[in-house]
């Protein structure tokens, strides 16, 4: 008989409970409610035909460590408290906890578990507290606890404990009682269809419906289907559809479902970039000319790479794969790719965040024949995390951080993965959708058993495996959900948790199998699932047979088309021989990964799907490409001047000291050292330069660089930049401007121009134009084509080929404001720009902070009148005018003069001046260094004259280039800059190498005293500024002096003391 | 067995001493499988120290495909055993106990070492090999346990060694005063009763303390014991990860510095002139112990 136990263990009573201390912490910290003590209970769920000795054994040997941990089995702990809360999952969200105790259990009792048996984990809080009330208590568990997406709670005075807490004992089972089934759909008119689109969700583009229904009634269509019908016979488990008023039945009569949700899932932006390869129409009002820019993917992204692949011996596979392929060393090859998150991370930040970083860990798994991951980074993009104002998001921004930290932190350190780089942003436009960000590389030898490791292919009687987890209702419809805007109607149901304790153990077998030979093909199964990879790989061999009933799954009762588009995670799809699937399966069962063999590759040119051989899929391969019309956008650009941007009227402060702390404070400036310490950047044991560097570990760095290869010292460099701020002014800038400054970071630790390799992510608000919906949807549309012009002309001219790039649109979300209207909030638009390269001489490679006393202090690069959108105005509420622009050609001579610098190891410390300018770069580094550092900012260089770099934006002629004083030369955010501290001795050297480019000595590291003392510049200008300093030092003209421990303690106060 | 060797690895690129021909006669097995993963870098350690490190899945040992008395020394290394959802090295532990307990209590019996590194030192203390107080290697008395911050954290820590300690891994390390390694931990807080941390202490079974700020909580700083032998050695912070100069976060300023103070006295000189790191030792130690036995 199969009964239910409980069994309850908690840390012994004497033993700090650290995870009741941080819910603590956080109640009082976010919603200032005092609980005055806590303890946590975890909760493992037995239900299965176990007898008491074997709970004893489960209880006593698996869950409870007699150390530290007190534990019950036939009633709760005895724990006192004034409230208790219980949070466990919902039906169908993974528990990776109770697949982790059946795999101890079995282990322990040598007994399976049945197909109705299984364990469930959950937890309760005993809180204490006098004052504490039902609704802190309430809120404690709904905004700290639990997400009502993926968990349920409970909540037990103490009073009602012993009455109510049998309620806790509930299982959250998945009972379907569902017979599996597939549907004939009726798609006699072209509403039909799009009444089915609407209702099963599938964001079928309205244009797009013709033509599948044109497929579908084709006479040769229709008869070919009529004799693979007659094959296998309809029968019980067809089911006519109900809308239908002629009742179809027969495959000729129409399409299944299985066959429309993939072609929906196919066709949906997320798998076919439909935007990206759209026609734009695109208008400049300054030359009143339309230009007809047809697909900006091939035109901006695929010939730039493909020029450079020419060119560029290390460029090694490109724009197919999974992810993108360079050449590291004589045998290895190195892998990137770079993804969003974004949708289910709004929802369940932790659950979508892990399932983010564990899911783009699979691609450099999926790339060839697959490779071994070396390094994982991350991006987050959310609200203010002290937003107070009435909108309301899903989850508030700094529930939401907490959440995604949290998700890539299991995710990154479980997977070993070193997490060396990574940067989190703020901005209220992020409230509507947050962004997050995930890149991942792998290694692999340049050949296995004498073929190149980057190829791979499917041929027909190729078996089709599956390996990983099984196949849930989860995930089902995650891909169409993130190409819309959030509403309402989005369902929850594609929210995942990811398990990468799972993965971890599929990536070692996968490496082996691959070592071994085993296979010819691999392929991640992600967005649209076995939809997705068995699709397009089976493009390759030109057809498959898929068995459907073979598919592992987690819980009967899912129909058909639900286990092909399901996008449960931790699953490849695989093509092996089948003279190497004995040995295959034998390697899988000993790693105890699961695979199942479900189906095989064919030449039929057929997508040909079965379920206990009667047929539910039957399409040609060739059907997507079918003339399913492009995409169109109105794209009309006005330049910001026309639209009313005009640089501030400014005088120029008198309180540098207090103006530079404050900068330091910024959101986007200071530290998050509490979130970086979160994630392992050692493991591997490759790690040379860290994500935080300087004499107290606390700086972040411009880039990392590992050792991929621990017997090498050659090193891979990585570094990436966001600066979406500056898409307020133009996308065009804001594209060449986060370009530009990753590839300084890159420089600044010893990468070079001659390899760097480039990963795009877009995250785009939606540009379709809808006089309601979306009316500055032209607008939009134009920032996109304008990013992906830049895009193009920086990669040109950086020679950066695009490894690999994704992009996310529809970065739009509607929040409820105070009086229950709905307002849409689009982010901005962001890029996240990442690069890599191969050092050859890791032993070289230079950190920012100065490192003696006596160095000199160098800024190179040009100083302009650039504080367009610059952290500065945002401080003051501006926005401006005057956008950073990026002038390649000079610029790449002075990368390349930095470069031989850091390489002859004349450089002692290198950095690339980025967001808030100057004066918060020097602050850095001299916090850094905890050295004083003394700058005089005349000797800054800076434009000489207005013609300089010729009128290349008219729409700027009205701006006041050249007006510099020293705001300008502290704030201004102009691209193309680094600071380098040099040994006195190695002036004469270093001045030599950057003759007759913009290079000023502009001050020196000097340990007699802590300050960062400034020297300003004499503006005639302006009449009132700094009396006072100038005062009492006429002839020093000192505008700031601040103590270092001020600038660190301004820094590090907004976020220091979180963990 | 052969499949499962780890590469080769050759260091013409980095400069290594203090070990003899015998070395490579040290057989090192490195276990992997069920979500470890710093096999790769502790392998790489032992073949740096000369031995020959074989990186063996669980299920190879327990299935008998590999024998454990091919080897000298056990490495439990890193790593995020069956996810470490049931406390840290508790499911590992138990597996091991249950299917090869005997084998390795007959291994240890050996006067043969073992090394467990983090998600190592979890799965010895729930095994029991540790603390091993007069050899008994199977009662679980002390745990490893969450952060008193109550998260996962990276960081480099000064640790400071035991000179009386009879860990046969530490034994070159005397001299220096403090030794740095990274912390990367979430359950890394050494608890135990009073009675137990007494006796360790009374034996010299504490062999390393966190010297500066306790990152985790840990009862009397401590951060590694060895058994009573001193053969079983377990830590929390990562020697492996330490396994080149450029592992060190202060590398770049102390290399400008040697090269400064160096270009000063009108010589050269450069940090990668310092052959061995502090981390490296450990292994070296633990291979050189092994290598004069056999």
């Amino acid at each position: 008989m199969i009964m239910i136990f409980c069994i309850e263990t908690a840390l012994k009573p004497e033993l700090l409970d650290a995870e009741a201390k941080g819910l603590q912490k956080k109640a009082l910290e976010y919603f200032n409610i005092n609980i005055e003590d806590g303890r946590t209970v975890n909760l493992v769920i037995i239900d299965a035909d176990f007898s008491k000795s074997d709970i004893e054994a489960i209880q006593n040997q698996i869950l409870t460590n007699p150390v530290i941990q007190i534990s019950a089995s036939d009633s709760p702990l005895d724990i006192n408290f004034d409230w208790c809360i219980w949070v466990g999952f919902r039906p169908g969200v993974r528990d990776n906890a109770a697949s982790t105790a059946v795999e101890a259990i079995r282990d322990l009792l040598k007994k399976d578990f049945a197909d109705k048996e299984g364990v469930y984990t959950s937890k309760r809080y005993c809180l204490t507290g006098k004052n504490l009330t039902y609704d802190d208590v309430e809120k404690i568990a709904g905004e700290l606890l639990a997400n009502p997406i993926i968990q349920q709670w409970k909540i037990f005075s103490k009073d009602e404990w012993d009455d109510k807490r049998a309620s806790i004992l509930t299982i959250p089972k998945v009972m379907l009682n569902h017979e599996p089934s597939f549907q004939i759909l009726n798609i006699e008119s072209d509403e039909a269809l799009e009444q089915i689109s609407n209702e099963r969700n599938l964001a079928l583009n309205p244009r797009d419906i013709p033509v599948i229904r044109e497929y579908f009634l084709n006479k040769d269509v229709r008869k070919s289907r009529t004799k693979i019908d007659e094959i296998s016979q309809t029968d019980s488990s067809v089911v006519k559809s109900n809308n239908s008023s002629v009742e179809p039945i027969s495959l000729a009569d129409g399409p299944t479902d299985v066959e429309i949700e993939y072609i929906s899932q196919s066709r949906s932006d997320h798998c076919n970039h439909n935007t990206f390869r759209g026609v734009f129409r695109y208008y400049d009002p300054t030359d009143d000319e339309t230009v007809v820019e047809d697909n900006l993917f091939k035109k901006y992204i695929q010939e730039p790479t493909l020029r450079l692949k020419d060119e560029k011996e290390w460029v090694v596979s490109v724009l197919w794969d999974n992810a993108g392929v360079g050449s590291f060393d004589d045998k290895n090859n190195y892998v990137i790719t770079g993804e969003t998150h974004n949708s289910p991370s709004n929802m369940e930040a932790y659950g979508g965040a892990i399932t983010g970083i564990v899911g783009v860990y699979r691609d450099p798994m999926g790339t060839g024949l697959g490779s071994r991951l070396i390094m994982g980074s991350y991006g987050f993009c959310v609200g203010p995390i002290d937003y107070t104002g009435p909108l309301k998001a899903t989850l508030h921004p700094r529930r939401l951080l907490d959440g995604v930290i949290e998700g890539v932190k299991d995710g990154g350190n479980k997977s070993g993965v070193p997490t060396t780089f990574g940067q989190t942003l703020f901005n209220e436009g992020y409230m509507g959708k947050s962004l997050v960000f995930v890149t991942a590389l792998g290694i692999m030898p340049k050949e296995i058993n004498g073929k190149p490791s980057h190829e791979k292919k499917t041929e027909p009687g190729d078996l089709i495996v599956m390996s990983g987890g099984r196949v849930g209702k989860d995930g089902i419809h995650g891909v169409t959900a993130s190409s819309e805007v959030l509403s309402e109607n989005t369902p929850a149901g594609h929210v995942q948790i990811g398990d990468p304790y799972t993965q971890k153990k599929m990536h070692d077998f996968l490496l082996i199998a691959r070592d071994e030979g085993l296979f010819d093909f691999i392929t991640d199964n992600g967005g649209g699932g076995l939809s997705s990879s068995v699709g397009e790989s089976a493009q390759i061999s030109n057809g498959c047979e898929v068995w459907l009933d073979k598919v592992p799954l987690k819980y009967e009762g899912l129909d058909m088309w639900e286990i092909w588009v399901s996008e449960s995670q931790e699953r490849m799809t695989i093509a092996v021989k089948p003279e190497n699937i004995d040995r295959f399966m034998e390697l899988s069962n000993e790693h105890e990964v699961e695979s199942t063999v479900i189906g095989r590759y064919t030449d039929t040119g057929k997508l040909h799907i079965k379920y206990h051989d009667k047929t539910c899929a039957w399409v040609d391969m060739d059907l997507l490409e079918k003339g399913f019309p492009k995409w169109e956008f109105d794209a009309t650009w006005i330049p910001p001047a026309l639209r009313g941007l005009t640089e501030p009227v400014l005088k120029e402060p008198r309180d540098y000291s207090q103006l530079v702390c404050d900068m330091m404070a910024r959101p986007n400036i200071c530290s998050k050292e509490w979130i970086t310490r979160q994630y392992d950047h050692e493991v591997q044991g490759g790690s040379v330069i860290k994500p935080l560097v300087g004499i107290n570990r606390d700086i972040p760095s411009d880039a990392s660089v590992i050792r991929p290869v621990l017997s090498s010292s050659k090193g891979l460099a990585f570094s990436q930049s966001l600066f979406p701020w500056y898409s307020k002014i133009d996308a065009y800038h804001m594209m060449a401007c986060t370009i530009d400054e990753a590839v300084r970071r890159i420089i600044a630790v010893g990468g070079t121009l001659s390899h760097i390799g480039g990963v795009d992510n877009f995250c785009w608000p939606d540009i379709q134009y809808h006089p309601v919906k979306n009316p500055d949807g032209k607008f939009k549309a134009a920032q996109l084509v304008r990013a992906c012009r830049a895009l193009k002309e920086s990669c040109l001219a950086y020679s950066i080929p695009l490894l690999s790039g994704k992009d996310s649109m529809y970065v739009d979300g509607y929040l409820h404001g105070k009086y229950g209207e709905s307002i849409k909030v689009s982010a901005l638009e962001t890029v996240q720009f990442s690069v890599t390269g191969v050092v050859e001489d890791s032993t070289k490679c230079v950190t920012l902070d100065p490192k003696c006393s006596g160095d000199l202090v160098y800024v190179i690069g040009v100083t302009s009148n650039e504080l367009g959108a610059s952290e500065y105005y945002e401080l003051l509420g501006k926005t401006g005018l005057n956008v950073p622009q990026v002038h390649f050609e000079q610029f790449k001579v002075i990368y390349r003069a930095v470069e031989m610098a850091v390489s002859s190891e004349i450089a002692a410390s290198a950095h690339a001046v980025g967001r808030g300018g100057l004066a918060v770069h020097f602050a850095l580094s001299a916090i850094a260094s905890n050295m004083g550092i003394e700058i005089d900012l005349s000797k800054v260089p800076v434009e000489q004259n207005n013609e300089k770099y010729g009128q290349t934006e008219i729409s700027y002629s009205n701006s006041n280039l050249g007006n510099i004083n020293n705001s300008t030369l502290l704030f201004s955010e102009s691209a193309g800059r680094f600071i380098v501290t040099v040994a006195p001795e190695n002036r004469t050297l270093f001045e030599k190498i950057f003759r007759g480019m913009a290079s000023g000595c502009v001050g020196k590291v000097n340990d007699d005293h802590s300050n960062l003392i400034i020297k300003g510049i004499d503006n005639k200008d302006d009449d009132n500024r700094n009396r006072e300093n100038r005062d009492e030092n006429p002839n020093n003209n000192l505008i700031a002096n601040i103590p270092i421990d001020q600038l660190r303690q301004a820094w590090k106060s907004p976020m220091g003391g979180m963990i | 067995m052969k499949r499962q060797t780890a590469n080769k690895m050759t260091n013409s690129n980095i400069k290594q001493t203090g070990y003899e021909a015998n070395n490579r006669r040290v057989k090192v097995l490195v276990l992997t499988g069920f979500g470890l993963n710093c096999d790769i870098e502790t392998a790489h350690a032992f073949e740096t120290a000369g031995a020959q490190a074989h990186r063996i899945h669980i299920n190879s040992l327990i299935s008998g495909k590999v024998d454990l008395d091919d080897f000298h020394i056990l490495a439990f290394g890193g790593g995020f055993s069956w996810g470490d959802d049931h406390g840290a090295g508790v499911i590992q532990a138990l597996k091991l106990k249950n299917h090869i307990g005997e084998k390795i209590l007959s291994f240890v019996n050996q006067g043969k070492l073992v090394i467990g590194i983090c998600n190592g030192f979890q799965t010895l203390v729930n095994l029991g090999l540790l603390p091993g107080i007069d050899k008994d290697y199977q009662t679980r008395s002390v745990a490893l346990t969450w952060n008193d911050c109550g998260n996962f954290r990276d960081q480099w820590v000064n640790l400071s060694i035991n000179p009386d300690s009879p860990c046969v891994f530490t034994k070159g390390l005397i001299s220096e005063k403090f030794i740095e390694l990274p912390i990367r931990h979430a359950q890394g807080k050494f608890v135990a009763e009073k009675s137990v941390v007494e006796r360790l202490i009374a034996n010299n079974q504490v062999v390393l303390r966190y010297a500066d700020e306790n990152p985790n909580g840990s009862v009397y700083e401590i951060a590694g014991i060895c058994d009573s032998s001193g053969h079983i050695f377990g830590l929390m912070p990562h020697p492996e990860a330490y396994n080149h100069y450029t592992n060190h976060p202060d590398w770049t300023r102390k290399a400008e510095q040697i090269k400064r103070n160096a270009n000063k006295a009108g010589k050269e000189d450069k940090l990668s002139n310092i052959d061995v790191t502090q981390g490296m030792k450990i292994f070296i130690n633990g291979v050189n112990y092994m290598a004069s036995r056999i």
